[in-house]
């Protein structure tokens, strides 16, 4: 199986599917009228001027107190800005605005069902409503600074509300998006131990009303098996007057918060004045089987970052008509449809339902009718409306100046008709990177003074200096077309403070691989590892490639697991495919193929081959496995996951762990002996490993 | 960068899903949906592929029974499913749901 050939094709090719592309200038008119427009810029966000430099952002906010300190890291990195600060998040998204914008519409909601009417709202009927629930839950909910409060909210105008009237009160939410099932919000809920959820009745979905009410009841029980006990359930009513639910009302527990809201009419609560460095909400990543993570984001921080980047790179003016295409339940919506956008005073669009229903040029219809000209979506959506409707946005009288692409790595085709078609020619894209963990904006062209490059989010934002490391530490230079870690070397204010309850895992996931020095202050010894591949071009943008979980690097060369396995599937015999690592005296690490064949198929030399061919045929030659085993199947859990630390031990000869959780814990033996007994017969079998080998190959394929 | 809404937007409409099949079939699903809210992205295209072939057979099963109105939910939910699963890169076209785990060949730079 092995092949002794040196590696002929560079990394870039292996890691990057696609050439550089060709750059696309900002149109004039854009230029003419962006907010940043003066290369000044760049020198005002210039390393020599950090951290001062985001004093810029934090201006953009009305303060009660002025900071004193602009970033401290006494305690790295746990960061902290502009510290003895002090501000409420709710007064500069609505309040700020009444002066001289009251009429002027804070959101136009969209209801899923295209004969429904659209709900203007006006920054003065927002500040209205935000006081009558900030009053609710004060005085009758009883919710106090620092308390907790879980939403599962569909998007509707009342999830804003909930969230700026929690802002106004000094009380931390934390919005479950709204499709995650009824457990999955009942682990928040005890993790952040909120004693209220918010929810409602029902929401349109697809053409259909989605029963959601239900999904509390489900969220309760998960939370009293974790020892959390909810007081309260508010319920808004997406009818008023009209419970659509199957679920019925717990008598003293669930509350109609219309009904509730007759006690609170016209009632103003005085917003709380809170320190920058207070949180301002949680927001929960999946793909973690442990504890949830809740990321904790600050109040001064958080907010200066979002607004200055809501400025900056998504270009937006109080006059504009933003229409931003997230879900409010994950971190794109709460900076860019919520906090960012209203900060600055604009009209942010929220719309309730799917892209495509009820057909594909609902996006561009409803863009046309409002006047929308700022969109922001995710490739996903692009890839799916470009699918079922790539010639929809030609028949329709918008006119975009400005589009975002956000969420994952866009392909340039794709990013091309996003220009051409959509945006006709004349919008501006940034294809922005960042994470939930980041607040907002890490990686973007700025949008009137750099060129975009299709497939390529651009170098780092303004104040924001990336570098790339391989695995040993060493930075990885623009242009050599090697990808590697990229981390961010210095910590900016929209940075998520901790992990809500969990620091030292904050620390071991977000500082540990790179830190220089554990005892150090200086902001520089503490690199942020985003946990993303990546490769630099040589004019410095960056190409992000993806998480950087199950990789196994083979001479040098990064190798993702997941790439490995779809080129083995391409061969029609087989049905499953996981690759692990072995260690090889020459290359370090060499790859092995488990594969399982579909029912009815023998296992034979020919289909070990195809597979191997397969790889070298896909990825590159320094990719062809070591082996190919063929197994009957493989050691999973019981919701399916292989486990693939128990082949790469077998592979290893080295423990293989506990597989006392495994659907089918009978097969490790099966395949420990075949695979074991077959490299004793091929003299194969690995020194003994050392002790930092054995622990990799342990955590080969491990959950955060 | 933020793939929390792809895990979300499966779970969501295995949510669907739990709802329209019968309760062994449910179990499964469930299972399912537990799996893409927890696990790391790289699991999510196995769930996709699993679920598709759960819908397959629930619509087989629901032919037999001459149960149309079940049928046509259920093939709704697994269209559904594949097009999402084919525009968020967890699934190669023409990945089918009859017992292909799809690949993510034609995924950039992943």
């Amino acid at each position: 199986m092995a092949d002794a050939e040196e590696a002929q094709v560079s990394e870039a090719q292996i890691a990057v599917h696609w050439r550089e592309e060709e750059y696309y200038e900002p149109p004039a008119s854009f230029v003419a009228q962006a907010n940043a427009a003066d290369p000044a810029i760049f020198e005002r966000f210039s390393e020599e001027r950090f951290p001062e430099c985001f004093k810029e952002y934090a201006d953009l906010l009305t303060w009660d107190a002025q900071w004193h300190t602009t970033l401290d890291t006494s305690k790295p990195p746990f960061w902290k800005w502009f510290v003895g600060g002090r501000l409420n998040a709710c007064v500069n998204c609505v309040d700020r605005h009444l002066a001289t914008s009251a009429d002027k519409l804070a959101l136009i909601w969209v209801p899923e069902p295209e004969d429904e009417v659209t709900k203007e709202i006006s920054y003065q009927e927002l500040y209205t409503r935000i006081n009558e629930f900030a009053a609710l839950l004060r005085d009758f909910c009883g919710v106090e600074v620092g308390d907790r409060v879980t939403f599962h909210l569909p998007m509707l105008p009342e999830l804003p509300v909930s969230m700026l009237a929690c802002a106004r009160l000094g009380v931390i939410h934390s919005e479950v998006f709204g499709g995650f099932s009824g457990a999955a919000c009942g682990e928040r809920i005890a993790d952040s131990e909120s004693r209220i959820l918010v929810t409602m009745d029902a929401y349109y979905r697809n053409g259909e009303l989605i029963d959601h009410k239900a999904k509390a009841d489900e969220a309760l029980a998960r939370a009293r098996e974790l020892g959390v006990e909810v007081d309260k359930v508010l319920v808004w009513r997406r009818h008023p007057g009209e419970y659509r639910s199957q679920s019925p009302m717990v008598d003293g527990r669930d509350f109609f918060v219309d009904e509730l809201l007759e006690d609170h009419r016209d009632k103003t609560v005085e917003p709380v004045s809170m320190p920058a460095e207070a949180p301002l909400f949680l927001m929960y990543t999946s793909g973690t089987t442990g504890r949830p993570k809740g990321c904790q984001h600050s109040t001064g921080g958080y907010l200066a970052y979002v607004a200055g980047t809501s400025k900056y790179y998504q270009d937006i003016h109080p006059e504009d008509t933003y229409w931003c295409f997230a879900d409010i339940g994950w971190i794109t919506g709460h900076s860019y449809i919520v906090y960012g956008p209203l900060a600055l005073g604009t009209t942010s669009v929220i719309y309730e339902g799917v892209p495509t229903y009820p057909d594909a040029g609902r996006p561009w219809r409803i863009a046309e009718r409002l006047g929308a000209n700022i969109f922001h979506t995710a490739p996903t959506t692009i890839r799916m409306l470009r699918k079922l409707g790539p010639d929809e946005p030609k028949k329709h009288d918008y006119r975009f100046k400005h589009m975002t692409t956000v969420g994952e790595p866009i392909e340039p085709d794709v990013w091309r008709w996003y220009h051409d078609v959509v945006g006709k020619g004349e919008a501006v894209i940034v294809d922005t990177w960042w994470q939930t963990e980041n607040g907002g904006f890490l990686g973007s062209t700025l949008p009137a003074l750099q060129p975009m490059k299709p497939g390529s989010c651009g170098p780092g934002v303004l104040g924001i200096y990336p570098v790339i490391y391989d695995e040993e530490g060493e930075v990885i230079e623009a242009g050599s077309g090697k990808a590697g870690n990229i981390c961010i070397r210095n910590p900016w204010p929209g940075i998520f403070q901790t992990i809500w309850g969990q620091p030292e895992r904050f620390v071991e996931i977000y500082y540990e691989k790179y830190c220089r020095d554990k005892q150090s202050t200086d902001w520089r010894d503490w690199p942020y590892f985003a946990g993303d591949g990546a490769v630099q071009a040589a004019d410095g943008y960056f190409r992000i490639l993806g998480r950087v979980d199950d990789v196994i690097n083979v001479a040098g060369h990064r190798l993702g697991t997941k790439e490995l396995e779809s080129a083995s599937i391409t061969v029609e015999e087989i049905a499953e495919a996981a690759a692990v690592p072995v260690v090889d005296e020459l290359r370090g690490r060499a790859v092995e193929m488990y594969v399982s064949l579909k029912p009815g198929l023998a296992p034979s030399p020919e289909i070990e081959q195809k597979v191997a061919k397969a790889i070298e045929t896909e990825i590159g030659k320094i990719a062809r496995p070591k082996n190919v085993w063929i197994v009957p199947d493989m050691p999973k859990t019981r919701s399916g996951k292989i486990m693939r630390r128990v082949i790469a031990g077998i592979s290893n000869f080295t423990d293989v762990g506990d597989v006392s959780t495994l659907a089918n814990p009978e097969i490790v033996d099966d395949i420990r002996h075949h695979v074991q007994s077959e490299k004793l017969a091929r003299n194969e079998v690995p020194r003994e490993l050392s002790p930092q080998e054995q622990e990799e190959i342990a955590a080969f394929g491990r959950d955060e | 960068m933020t793939l929390q809404y792809i895990a979300g937007e499966l779970s969501l409409i295995l949510g669907e899903l739990e709802a329209a099949v019968p309760s062994r079939a449910a179990r499964q699903v469930a299972g399912l949906r537990r799996e893409a809210e927890t696990a790391p992205f790289p699991a999510l295209p196995g769930v996709a592929a699993r679920a598709l072939r759960l819908t397959d057979d629930a619509c087989w099963a629901s032919l037999t029974r001459g149960d149309a109105e079940s049928f046509r939910r259920e093939a709704s939910i697994s269209a559904e499913l594949w097009s999402f699963s084919l525009c968020a890169c967890l699934l190669d076209e023409p990945a089918t749901a009859g017992g292909q785990v799809p690949g993510w060949a034609d995924r950039p730079g992943l």
